[in-house]
């Protein structure tokens, strides 16, 4: 077996993912392996990749796995190769290592030679000469996506649950806070208190429904059942829901549809989900508005280009400043709201991206805010 | 003592406010409220309140922790006993702890919502007693509060 040939069969069943199988009783000895194969053969065949840098950057040899992902590379400065950039990277551990001929570590994002991104942990340790000087440096790099993807996942979901247990505890308050009340209005004979503190505990109520099933949304992984889907219709729908609500809340609920658009391929269950979620924080933002006697939430549905239909929600509620504005669907600001909304427009989010859709916000402090969602007519 | 102590609550949670200032009138205080952190200062400043339970996570120009700083920095109101209250307890402690070398974040006492009702209560009466001691207008002996008449 030659080196060319030996190198192929395993290079290309590793690339293919495929497992190279082993006879017990044919176990190959070490010193075939390494004659056999030659280190040449087995630094190419190393499931990461290696390479050889001098001082100004420039490749001197990279290992055929290195080749496989990132091209041939050999001559060319590594920063160009690894992220397309002229420029040395901030974090360069190669040149670390030149100036202090230490060993170093550092994660970087890279473009591979498909155009796909990736993160990479990479090692680099000096090469001297007998003097001690160091003429190259050796890096070595494996490819850690999935891992990363795990820990943004996994990050995710503490978000989640700390966003939950806020809600969850404010919803405990209010229910406990309104379930007193009732107590004392019924120990008083006191009918207005405790009527008082049946509706705080209903909405409670209310509360906790809807932070259960966005919880049930954002749990499971389910595939979008995509229909032709009139946006009118959903409007409609989700109206419908509100309109009690809305009517003990004291606040007009409105909607305006256009009976020339087109259906478009959506799944309705998460537009009525995302929809209801921006018209509960509407509804929210009105009740926290002292500044006004009179509040409407008005919902429609219209073009918004050519190629594009839009859902509105305006409320004119408390509105946001900028910083609210720039932060309401990071997951991290949900938790600071003081009602069981938290998750809300988060779902909302989650939906509109699913949906390849994006949300424009505007919003002026103690005037209210707008929603508006965008979807491509496809 | 109640009788005399008047309790300031800012919350941004109507139903909250309402419940909480329902709980402590029954047990004999005097309550005021405010619904954001402005209107807060404005009543503290004019009322002067013996003891405030603030919201420290309120989504208003004037968040929590920003009345704490104004009570704190007053000559005339720094004493004031604060009640800090919120729903993300644990990861509030951790903040309030990094905030510690700056005094006016400094909360007397804090709880995570849901509040237990009769350890506040009991919380409050401390502070309250403590203030009153602290003013001269009481003291202690073997434990028990005597006020001045």
């Amino acid at each position: 077996m030659d080196n060319a040939g030996s190198q192929s069969t395993v290079g290309s069943s590793y690339h293919t993912g495929k497992k190279t199988t082993h006879e017990p009783m044919n176990r190959p000895h070490s010193s075939f392996i390494v004659d056999g194969l030659g280190f040449k053969s087995i630094i190419d065949l190393l499931p990461c990749y290696l390479s050889i840098q001098d001082r100004s950057m420039h490749i001197l040899f990279a290992n055929q796995t290195f080749k496989y992902d990132f091209g041939e590379g050999i001559g060319n400065l590594c920063h160009k190769v690894y992220k397309g950039s002229p420029e040395k990277c901030e974090t360069c551990p190669v040149q670390k290592t030149f100036d202090d001929k230490k060993v170093h570590i550092s994660e970087e994002r890279v473009r591979l030679s498909n155009g796909q991104m990736a993160d990479m942990i990479v090692y680099s340790s000096p090469i001297e000469d007998s003097s001690g000087n160091v003429i190259a440096v050796i890096e070595m790099s494996t490819n850690i996506t999935k891992v990363k993807e795990m820990q943004k996942e996994l990050k995710n979901l503490g978000q989640s649950i700390a966003i939950l247990s806020h809600d969850i505890k404010n919803i405990l308050e209010g229910l406990q806070g309104g379930a007193y009340v009732v107590d004392e209005g019924l120990n008083d004979g006191n009918m207005e208190l405790a009527t008082r503190g049946w509706e705080i505990v209903k909405r409670n109520i209310d509360e906790i429904t809807t932070v259960a099933q966005n919880i049930l949304y954002s749990s499971k992984k389910r595939d979008l059942n995509y229909q032709k889907t009139s946006l009118n219709e959903v409007i409609v729908d989700v109206i419908n829901l509100f309109q009690q609500k809305a009517k003990a809340m004291n606040i007009k609920l409105e909607y305006k549809t256009n009976t020339a658009l087109p259906r478009i391929r959506l799944d309705p269950l998460s537009i009525r989900r995302m929809l209801e979620n921006f018209i509960w924080n509407a509804l929210e933002a009105c009740k926290k508005d002292e500044g006004k006697q009179d509040h409407a939430v008005i919902v429609s549905a219209d073009f918004h280009d050519r190629f594009h239909l839009k859902f509105e929600v305006e409320d004119n509620g408390v509105g946001m400043d900028e910083k609210t504005r720039a932060s309401i669907f990071n997951e991290f600001y949900s938790t600071k709201g003081s009602e069981g909304t938290g998750l809300g427009l988060l779902v909302a989010d989650r939906i509109i991206k699913e949906h390849g859709g994006r949300v424009e916000v505007f919003s002026n402090p103690g005037k209210g805010t707008i929603f508006r969602v965008i979807f491509r007519i496809n | 003592m109640e009788h005399l102590s008047k309790i300031l609550i800012i919350d941004d949670n109507p139903d909250y406010l309402f419940t909480m200032a329902t709980f402590l009138k029954r047990n004999g205080f005097e309550t005021l409220t405010a619904e954001d952190g402005q209107k807060g200062i404005d009543i503290l400043e004019k009322e002067r309140p013996d003891l405030i339970l603030l919201d420290v996570m309120m989504e208003s120009t004037y968040s929590g922790l920003d009345v704490c700083k104004r009570v704190r920095v007053n000559p005339d109101l720094k004493d004031t006993p604060i009640i800090g209250i919120s729903g993300m307890g644990e990861e509030l402690g951790v903040r309030l702890e990094k905030w510690g070398d700056e005094d006016y974040f400094n909360v007397n006492e804090f709880f995570d919502k849901p509040v237990d009702k009769e350890r506040l209560l009991s919380k409050i009466r401390d502070l309250l007693e403590e203030g009153l001691i602290k003013k001269g207008k009481a003291f202690r002996i073997a434990g028990k509060l005597y006020k001045k008449k």
